[in-house]
């Protein structure tokens, strides 16, 4: 403990002996751990704001979404031009065992207005189960009733980004709002959201029955939809996908193996790709780290060679007035470690600042974790006491004869 | 002698230089006794350099038997003559080997650390070596603020803080002019008769070796002459003499 101690506070003044030789060296190893910290935070944080943000769009929800085939190969954006259908909705209802609750999901961006103030919000036509599908939960007012659905009332809930905009610190539930030339009554509020994967507020919107979106807001012939969504329980999401594919490809004449004018995408589908975008960064990083690392490692190796050969007098003194070879090869590990150590602290600031403009960049909330820390300088003291080996066992192999006669 | 610090008999060493095979050492029988003063002369490359590696156990026999406090340390492995040297060598060297930009007062310390003394007590022990060598004031100074005859002293301060028995001084005053080459040889003179340390001296100079109780002669690797001095002469005095 105390020779350790020794070596430790030798290696210590030998850095700070040379200082800006060793910042040189250990900026290979700077790089590596802040590649290796960010990696570590970023799997963290990303699995847990993506996920968290997957879950805020509602449970086991299956998408199917419109897709235009053009006969010239050509494809449109998504959402144009498709051919989804409230029927297609209600078929899915009625024949996918597997799915619990469907809705139409249709949506406009346009100008609303109060009697107080206007703003530029998302207009959603959906039908009365929408808000169970995306995990909507209505903490005033009320819900439309079917009846309301079937005769278009001019009702709508509103979420609290829209009813901030609109309404400020009142109670929107009563007070009227127009969307285009007509006036809607608020009936409820949506409990806030947050955002989406896709970085959209789902706060901000106006919902009301497709009926009424389709008759005055965005007229659509063949009662169109943009989207249609669908819950199913949990085990059974992979059913439904697949039964809600044959009946699709059925109802819209779709050949095996032609290509659909439709597509159907589960939760776990988003969370997989999100994973697998995670993990190619993270490869690249841990890449980036690798190579930072090697070289860095390199640096620590080439310049504790440096340091035996500059050292051979001091090693031979050592020797004779009685350290083992042990003590000398501990001395040279211990600096090395500590060069690699004082490019690892140095790179977990970096890395530090990095995630701080990450987190403001992406909007998540990124923080160098303690693991990371912990990763981090793990990492850069055995990069050090790895690379170290070979220049301590140079130095402690020395005879102290030949070391004393250097000059 | 059954009090002998130092104990060679029909010690040889040989190196390879090149093509040929030098005879470094030729048959060397040699006691020193705990408290002598020897002092080993010769021009060089007359093998006494060879004779103070063995006896500082840098360096082995080719042949022969080495024993250092009663220890053979002929066959010793390389941590069991890192310790003997520790424990019952200290050196002075020629060219001080002091630490670069290290305080004289952890270059005292420096054997203690591989001995295990806690720092506390290293510093304890250190200092009272400097101040042995009338150095206590420039405990903080690094060899390069002091001059040659301090930077000798140091190096005593650092062989005397071990308590090691013996003594090798190789060349001690080469580096420096007579004045202080009497002042570091009176200091030397002092801890032989106050502490009984057993003092090994390599010099080429005769007034030097004239300083020492008893006077081996080595040349062509061979003790030609071992002779106890019938009149020591006292560095304290003739420094006293120059002024």
């Amino acid at each position: 403990m105390n020779s350790l101690l020794t070596a430790l506070r030798l290696a210590f003044r030998a850095i700070t002996r040379s200082a800006l030789r060793s910042a040189l060296t250990a900026l290979g190893i700077l790089v590596g751990v802040a590649s290796v910290a960010i990696v570590v935070s970023l799997g963290r944080a990303a699995t847990e704001q993506v996920g968290s943000r997957i879950q805020s769009l509602g449970s086991n929800v299956i998408y199917v979404f419109n897709r235009s085939v053009a006969k010239s190969g050509a494809r449109g954006a998504a959402g144009t031009g498709g051919g989804l259908t409230e029927g297609d909705a209600r078929a899915i209802a009625r024949e996918v065992p597997s799915v619990s609750q469907v809705t139409v999901y249709s949506d406009v961006g346009m100008q609303v207005s109060s009697s107080f103030e206007n703003t530029r919000t998302k207009v959603v036509g959906a039908d009365v189960n929408y808000f169970d599908v995306r995990g909507y939960t209505i903490n005033g007012g009320r819900n439309w009733t079917p009846s309301e659905e079937l005769t278009r009332a001019k009702v709508c809930l509103i979420g609290t980004t829209a009813a901030g905009a609109l309404f400020e610190n009142m109670d929107p539930i009563g007070q009227t709002l127009r969307v285009g030339k007509h006036p809607y009554r608020v009936i409820g509020t949506l409990a806030s959201k947050g955002q989406s994967p896709f970085g959209t507020d789902q706060d901000d919107r106006i919902v009301m029955p497709i009926g009424s979106f389709r008759a005055r807001v965005a007229p659509s012939p063949g009662r169109r939809v943009e989207m249609i969504m669908a819950s199913a329980p949990p085990g059974s999401e992979s059913a439904a996908v697949r039964d809600m594919e044959a009946l699709m490809s059925q109802r819209h004449h779709i050949a095996e193996g032609a290509e659909a004018d439709f597509r159907v995408r589960s939760q776990a589908g988003f969370q997989k790709r999100q994973a697998e975008v995670l993990n190619i960064l993270s490869v690249l990083l841990l890449s980036v780290a690798a190579i930072a690392l090697f070289v860095g490692g390199v640096g620590v190796m080439n310049i504790m060679l440096v340091s035996v050969t500059e050292r051979k007098r001091e090693i031979g003194i050592r020797m004779a007035i009685g350290a083992r070879a042990s003590d000398i090869r501990a001395q040279f590990l211990a600096e090395a470690a500590a060069i690699a150590l004082f490019g690892g602290v140095l790179g977990l600031a970096l890395a530090g600042g990095l995630t701080f403009a990450l987190s403001a960049a992406l909007g998540w909330d990124l923080q160098l974790s303690r693991d990371a820390i912990l990763t981090g300088l793990a990492t850069s003291v055995v990069t050090g006491l790895l690379f170290g080996i070979w220049p301590a066992a140079r130095a402690a192999s020395l005879e102290p004869i030949e070391a004393l006669r250097h000059e | 002698m059954t009090d002998s610090i130092i104990s060679l008999s029909g010690v040889h060493k040989d190196y390879v230089s090149g093509p040929e095979l030098v005879h470094a050492l030729i048959d060397v029988n040699l006691e020193i006794a705990q408290g002598e003063s020897v002092a080993i002369i010769g021009q060089s490359g007359s093998g006494k350099s060879t004779l103070m590696n063995i006896l500082g156990c840098l360096d082995r026999p080719t042949a022969g038997v080495y024993k250092l406090g009663g220890i053979d340390v002929t066959e010793s492995s390389a941590d069991e003559r890192a310790l003997v040297r520790n424990r019952l060598i200290g050196f002075v060297f020629q060219g001080f080997n002091l630490l670069p930009r290290t305080s004289a007062l952890e270059n005292v310390e420096l054997p203690l650390v591989y001995r295990g003394v806690s720092r506390r007590r290293r510093r304890e022990l250190a200092a009272a070596a400097l101040e042995k060598v009338g150095l206590a004031d420039r405990a903080g100074h690094n060899p390069s603020q002091l001059s040659g005859g301090q930077q000798q002293r140091v190096a005593i301060a650092r062989a005397l803080v071990t308590e090691s028995p013996v003594l090798l001084a190789d060349e001690p005053t080469g580096n420096l002019d007579s004045r202080t080459s009497l002042e570091v040889l009176a200091l030397l003179q002092t801890l032989v008769a106050d502490q009984g340390i057993s003092l090994v001296l390599v010099t080429h100079e005769d007034q030097i070796a004239r300083c020492a109780s008893r006077i081996l002669t080595v040349s062509d690797g061979r003790v030609q002459r071992d002779e106890p001095n019938p009149e020591i002469l006292d560095a304290a005095e003739l420094r006293a003499e120059m002024g």
